[in-house]
């Protein structure tokens, strides 16, 4: 019943666009993060990430990926909680747990999709190399710790 | 339920109707609940003739206890969120709330916080302790830092406590065309989370925060479009970097109409005033004094820490031991951060004594009051009907008493005319 559900969401057409513009128009985000030591994910593994998240995950994650007052934001307060954290394991939270009403539905090129797709989000940017998929080479990179930096842009 | 709340029907509302139909007048309403036998749901919306009466307030320019000045800190594009640096220090803007400070506090706090999150530290200072400071400070306790307030004054002695302290969450918040259609999602965030929060300060003792029975009233039909008296104003902001008319105001509360209770039109037979056209709503209160103890003994209780200090530039902050720093000084940042986008919009109340035993309010003519439980508070917000405008600009921070001697003579009146009497 719930794997149902989920399906018929997965299928149905996202907003994809418009919630790409919202997010870059919201002030918060105004401000982007530095890059170091992050791991290298190619920019095709961030867009079919996004595809896939605003199909299964934006109804309770919000499209911008702020939450709400019951659902965790996926910006921000992620950071805190993941970085220096070794990938293989939000990779596995993910596929563990998410998409909440159908847990264990993501394949492990999905779930890596969708992590790869939270770096950017958080303001890491893509590289040439795709994200190995596999969980022993996840083990070995860690999430990023991506401070938001100073605002330069001249609308404050 | 606290006593306040269980006295009222008992004391000073008075029926000349049978309970039913005084349940049929104010469905749900808490002031008739206390001495009206239960009804069934098939009784309760039945619509019969109700004679209501609520006691009226006292309000006389002799019982004025205080007047209380403030300017709101209007920002056209809305409150300031972004980042800078300053010396080895991270600052994180949170001021410019508008007329809607209290309101989006909590939902401000919490984008903020989210943000200040990514710096990985443990330690972090809140500069302020009005109600944004106090907030983010707490906001930031719960996502496990350890907070530090920096401030000249605490809760008490801040303008925010010289607000009127009501839902009021698009008002004087920013303007449609310069906040832009992104500063309206991040609106709706703001007040979805705030007012989510706010349900975890009702029902306590002392009444932190409530809702209570609020009446508009009106000589003119609802429906009709509102007219400003003509007052030689002309351009707007984008020509003249001033608002110049209240339409240029952002109204965003239509995106929220799902959680927050609709207003409802009273029938001339449930209009227990002497104006033409009513309407009843449920308003959600602040109360200043109970509310700012609670918040302030939470911030205590879990470890946070005050410093009275006053900074006079922003190069002072480099002598703080913490390296983030969340930046919440209100209309003050217009001198203590040079920050010229800082609009002043003028308000004042008038405080009479508090009667906890009438919680209502009721707004007419441009006047309002608000029976709160640190006062009976009186409001002039546009007794000109210059559409809210007469304030726009206006720094006079001091009192004027005979604008609070205007606003209780035009509220006194109305009661001197109503089917209100004595219970
Ligand atoms: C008449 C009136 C009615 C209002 N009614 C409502 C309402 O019904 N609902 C609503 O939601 N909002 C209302 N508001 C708006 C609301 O009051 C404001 O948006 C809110 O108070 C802003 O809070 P703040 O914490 O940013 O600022 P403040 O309350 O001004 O706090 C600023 C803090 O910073 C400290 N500080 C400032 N400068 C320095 C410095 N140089 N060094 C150290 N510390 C410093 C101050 O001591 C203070 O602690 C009203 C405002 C007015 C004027
Ligand atoms: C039905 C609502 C719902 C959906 C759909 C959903 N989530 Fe979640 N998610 C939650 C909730 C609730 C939590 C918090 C769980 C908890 O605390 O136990 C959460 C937690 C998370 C976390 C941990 C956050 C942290 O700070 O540690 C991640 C990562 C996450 N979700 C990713 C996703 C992804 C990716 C998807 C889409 C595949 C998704 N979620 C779909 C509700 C949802």
């Amino acid at each position: 019943m719930p794997r149902k559900f989920f399906f018929r969401l997965m299928r149905s057409g996202p907003l994809g666009a418009m919630a790409l513009y919202v997010a870059s128009a919201s002030p918060l985000h105004a401000a982007r993060p530095a890059a170091s030591s992050i791991p290298s994910f190619s920019a095709e593994q961030a867009q079919s990430g996004a595809d896939l998240y605003q199909r299964a995950c934006a109804m309770c994650h919000g499209a911008d990926l702020s939450g709400n007052f019951q659902t965790p934001s996926l910006k921000g307060r992620l950071v805190a909680s993941w970085a220096g954290i070794p990938l293989s394991r939000l990779t596995g939270y993910i596929q563990r747990a998410m998409p909440l009403m159908a847990p264990g539905t993501l394949s492990p090129e999905d779930a890596t999709a969708l992590v790869a797709f939270l770096m950017r989000e958080n303001g890491a940017s893509p590289a040439k190399t795709a994200l190995p998929v596999t969980e022993k080479r996840q083990a070995s990179l860690k999430f990023p710790a991506l401070a938001i930096q100073p605002d330069t842009s001249p609308s404050k | 339920m606290t006593n306040r709340n269980r006295n009222i029907g008992r004391r000073h509302l008075v029926a000349g109707a049978s309970a039913s139909s005084l349940v049929g007048a104010l469905a749900g309403s808490r002031l008739l609940h206390a001495q009206t036998p239960p009804v069934s749901p098939a009784q309760a919306f039945t619509p019969q003739k109700p004679r209501i009466r609520l006691q009226p307030f006292d309000l006389r320019a002799d019982q004025i206890t205080d007047i209380k000045v403030c300017l709101r800190p209007f920002r056209p594009m809305g409150p300031r969120f972004d980042v800078e640096r300053v010396g080895n220090k991270l600052v994180f803007h949170n001021y410019g709330h508008g007329g809607s400070g209290w309101s989006l506090s909590w939902g401000s706090a919490s984008l903020v916080v989210e943000k200040v999150s990514t710096t990985l530290q443990r330690k972090v200072a809140v500069i302020g302790c009005g109600i944004i400071g106090l907030t983010t400070a707490l906001t930031a306790q719960r996502a496990g830092f350890d907070v530090t307030i920096y401030t000249k004054d605490l809760l008490p002695r801040t303008r925010s406590v010289r607000a009127n302290g009501s839902w009021t969450p698009d008002s004087r918040i920013s303007l449609t065309a310069p906040a832009g259609p992104g500063f309206a999602d991040l609106w709706e965030k703001m007040a979805r989370i705030s007012w989510a929060t706010y349900r975890d300060y009702l029902g306590l003792p002392g009444n932190p925060v409530e809702f209570i029975e609020h009446f508009v009233l009106s000589d003119r039909p609802f429906n009709t479009p509102h007219e400003e008296g003509p007052d030689g104003r002309t351009g707007d902001y984008a020509s003249t970097g001033m608002p110049q008319h209240g339409t240029e105001f952002a109204r965003y509360s239509d995106r929220i109409k799902d959680i927050v209770p609709t207003a409802e039109e009273l029938h001339p037979s449930e209009n227990p005033f002497a104006a033409p056209y009513a309407k009843r709503n449920t308003l959600m209160l602040y109360n200043f004094a109970s509310y700012g103890h609670l918040l302030m003994s939470e911030f205590f209780q879990a470890g946070g820490h005050v410093v009275i200090r006053e900074f006079h530039d922003p190069s002072e902050l480099t002598s703080l031991p913490e390296k983030v720093i969340i930046n919440c000084p209100g209309y003050a940042a217009r001198d203590w951060w040079n920050d010229k986008s800082l609009i002043p919009v003028r308000g004042q109340t008038a405080w009479l004594p508090p009667r906890p035993d009438l919680p209502y309010g009721l707004h007419y003519q441009g006047a309002s009051a608000v029976s709160k439980t640190d006062g009976l508070m009186v409001q002039a917000y546009d007794l000109n009907n210059e559409g809210e405008m007469g304030s726009i600009g206006n720094s006079f921070e001091h009192p004027d008493r005979s604008e609070s001697e205007r606003a209780i003579k035009v509220l006194a009146d109305l009661f001197a005319r109503s089917p209100l009497s004595e219970g």
